[in-house]
């Protein structure tokens, strides 16, 4: 009997690569849902036996998702497929029902691993009018959603970072990506606001025909949890204040900026941190600026502590000269 | 195949020995610590500008060599690295430098010491665990020595000037002096002399609703109407963030009272149109009129302040003189 496979993932690109890392001639029927509330409508019509569940998505997030296919007793079975690899992430969807954790980007070989180790049947037939792949290939990609993709699995992992640091769970929202006027870039921030007082570290990055910066701006009134967080004891002064700010910035930028490049399969030069400014407002970053660019691909994502008043933000902002270099990369990775 | 393998094994030593070679000579402090700090590694960089030959300090441990290193401080980045296999960087603005070195144009140069960035980056065995760390030591002197003669210059010429950038009025600095130079002159010649402190209701909030941008166009917009509303003679600064004060040469305070409500409706009938936002806003003002009993101007200032006070409290949009109950 056919098995019917949903892969429950917002963004395009992700849903392709997990599609093709499934076995090649698998007997089954592929669906897709780009969010929990989708998802779950498929696996009332039986369309979800077996569910690949991306955590962060839009209107229903995988936890979220989790919950009702336990609270209902729905029959799905789970396997999480996710950029957010705390173990406290691990864990969390474990105890949610999930039967296993596979970390993005996606390994082929470990799809079938888990597949065959939970006694789940992977026969492939050869006579079917179209395969696992063709469909597949078959499938569209969005360039955003590729940015996106990327972005998440990246942040991912200097969220793991950054949780291990601190020693609490990091929340990451879905990164926010745009091509933008750099005239635009303070209209365009989706998490941070230009009347609030921010400290900023950035680091020029470049390599493989791409540059730019790395920026974390950090919400100045998060230095008091992070002060505890991080064990500080004493005055948080503004040394004080510094010294964390330059830890953080160091785990974040260089996570994120190895984890763009390792998916591209590309290597970066990292540059020395510079202090951009602390107490300041989102616009005196770019006052003393004389870019030359006009459009930029700005990257945005946002990193919360649970249960803590702590924002932080990581922006990537890449020159109009590196787009076409990387658009080609990353249609390299699905086309 | 044998042969095959000497020959491969040469051109590594000699590979090895001319990338050796760079890495002594390089100009940026170069170390390489082990999990228990003991150095494995040290440029002739370090060698230069510390005394200490690579020699000497291999294999010891690098805070017995340098016990003015802060150890407690160093060690707590390091092990970040260790544990996240991630680098950590520190800025001189942290921690001017973690070696105190000399300045490396002793004659020339400005600093007595060398500022330092440090680099901390993980460094993988053939196995991929880490169990070294390499320390990279950049001379930022002239950097830094730039940056805070910028900052001191700044802030100097901030308190040169008299004039507030966004307003065009007096400076706090300013308007004080004069404050000062009325209050002898009136104490001296017995002229009235009134002084109005006033404030923008709930200023915050205008901020925090509309942002700041448009919280500098409602403090530009009151400055220009209480230029409109004043007379030649009166001296008028911005005090603080979106507080103002006005010096009424020759005035009662009954008759600064006229100015004020004058002012107060203006103000109160002003919409400032701001990207595609309408705002509104209102001021609190009061008055204090130099008295025989005030001997001085700070205090005069403190008194216009609790009539300000008493405005505030009594619901905004008002103007009040000072009481001596107040």
């Amino acid at each position: 009997m056919t098995t019917n496979i949903l892969i429950c993932d917002d963004s395009s690109f992700a849903r392709k690569q997990m599609a093709r890392a499934l076995p090649k001639q698998w007997d089954v029927e592929l669906n897709f849902a780009a969010n929990g509330a989708e998802a779950l409508e498929l696996i009332r019509k039986g369309k979800g036996e077996i569910l690949f569940l991306d955590l962060n998505m839009p209107v229903l997030d995988g936890y979220q998702t989790l919950e009702v296919i336990l609270k209902e007793d729905l029959p799905a079975i789970t396997i999480v497929v996710s950029g957010d690899i705390q173990d406290e992430a691990v864990q969390r969807v474990k105890r949610l029902g999930a039967l296993d954790f596979i970390k993005k980007p996606v390994d082929v070989e470990l799809v079938t691993q888990v597949l065959k180790q939970y006694g789940i049947n992977i026969e492939e037939i050869d006579n079917a009018e179209e395969t696992t792949e063709d469909l597949a290939e078959r499938l569209e990609v969005d360039l955003d959603d590729s940015y996106q993709e990327l972005a998440n699995v990246a942040m991912g992992r200097a969220a793991d970072l950054l949780a291990r640091l601190l020693g609490a769970f990091v929340v990451m929202p879905i990164p926010c990506v745009k091509h933008i006027e750099i005239s635009e870039l303070e209209m365009a921030m989706q998490f941070i606001k230009s009347n609030d007082s921010i400290s900023a570290v950035c680091q020029g990055f470049i390599g493989s025909g791409v540059a730019g910066e790395a920026m974390l701006i950090f919400d100045d009134a998060s230095y008091e949890d992070i002060a505890e967080l991080m064990k500080y004891d004493g005055e948080i002064t503004e040394t004080a204040q510094l010294e964390l700010l330059m830890d953080i910035a160091s785990v974040l930028c260089g996570a994120c900026l190895n984890g763009i490049a390792d998916q591209l399969d590309m290597k970066f030069s990292i540059g020395h941190p510079m202090v951009l400014g602390q107490h300041i407002h989102f616009d005196d970053i770019l006052k003393g600026a004389s870019t030359q660019w006009n459009e930029l691909l700005s990257i945005e994502m946002g990193y919360k502590i649970e249960n803590r008043n702590v924002n932080c933000n990581l922006l990537l902002l890449i020159t109009e000269d590196s787009i076409d270099t990387l658009n080609k990369r990353v249609i390299d990775l699905f086309a | 195949m044998a042969n095959k393998e000497i020959d491969v094994g040469q051109v590594n030593i000699e590979d090895i020995h001319w990338l050796m070679d760079i890495l002594q000579s390089i100009d940026v402090g170069l170390i390489v610590l082990d999990r228990s700090y003991k150095v494995m590694a040290w440029n002739s960089f370090m060698e230069n500008h510390s005394g200490v030959n690579a020699t000497l300090i291999k294999d010891k441990v690098l805070f017995d060599v340098f016990p003015s290193v802060p150890r407690e401080w160093f060690r707590q980045k390091a092990e970040s690295v260790f544990l996240l296999k991630s680098s950590n960087f520190t800025v001189w603005e942290q921690r001017p430098y973690l070696f105190k070195f000399k300045n490396y144009r002793p004659i020339t140069g400005s600093a007595q010491y060398m500022y330092q960035n440090i680099t901390l980056a993980p460094l993988a065995s053939v196995t991929g665990e880490i169990n070294h760390i390499g320390v990279l030591i950049y001379d930022v002197t002239d950097i830094a020595v730039s940056k805070l003669k910028l900052e001191k210059a700044n802030i100097e010429l901030e308190s040169l000037s008299e004039t507030d950038f966004l307003t065009q009025l007096n400076n706090r600095g300013a308007w004080e002096q004069n404050l000062q130079a009325e209050f002898n002159r009136s104490k001296r010649s017995g002229h009235n002399c009134s002084v109005v402190m006033f404030d923008i209701d709930h200023f915050k909030n205008v901020n925090d609703c509309y942002g700041h941008p448009a919280g500098d166009e409602v403090i530009k917009r009151t400055a220009e109407l209480l230029r409109e509303t004043m007379r030649l003679t009166d001296i008028a600064g911005r005090y603080g963030g979106e507080e103002f004060g006005v010096i009424l040469v020759d005035t009662t305070a009954e008759d600064s009272m006229i100015f004020t409500e004058r002012l107060r409706k203006r103000i109160e009938a002003e919409v400032v149109r701001y990207a595609e936002d309408e705002i509104q806003f209102t001021v609190s003002l009061g008055v204090a009129e130099l008295t025989e009993d005030c001997d001085d101007y700070k205090l005069w200032l403190e008194r216009s302040d609790k009539a300000l006070y008493v405005c505030k409290e009594s619901g905004r949009n008002q103007s009040r003189m000072y009481l001596h109950s107040d």
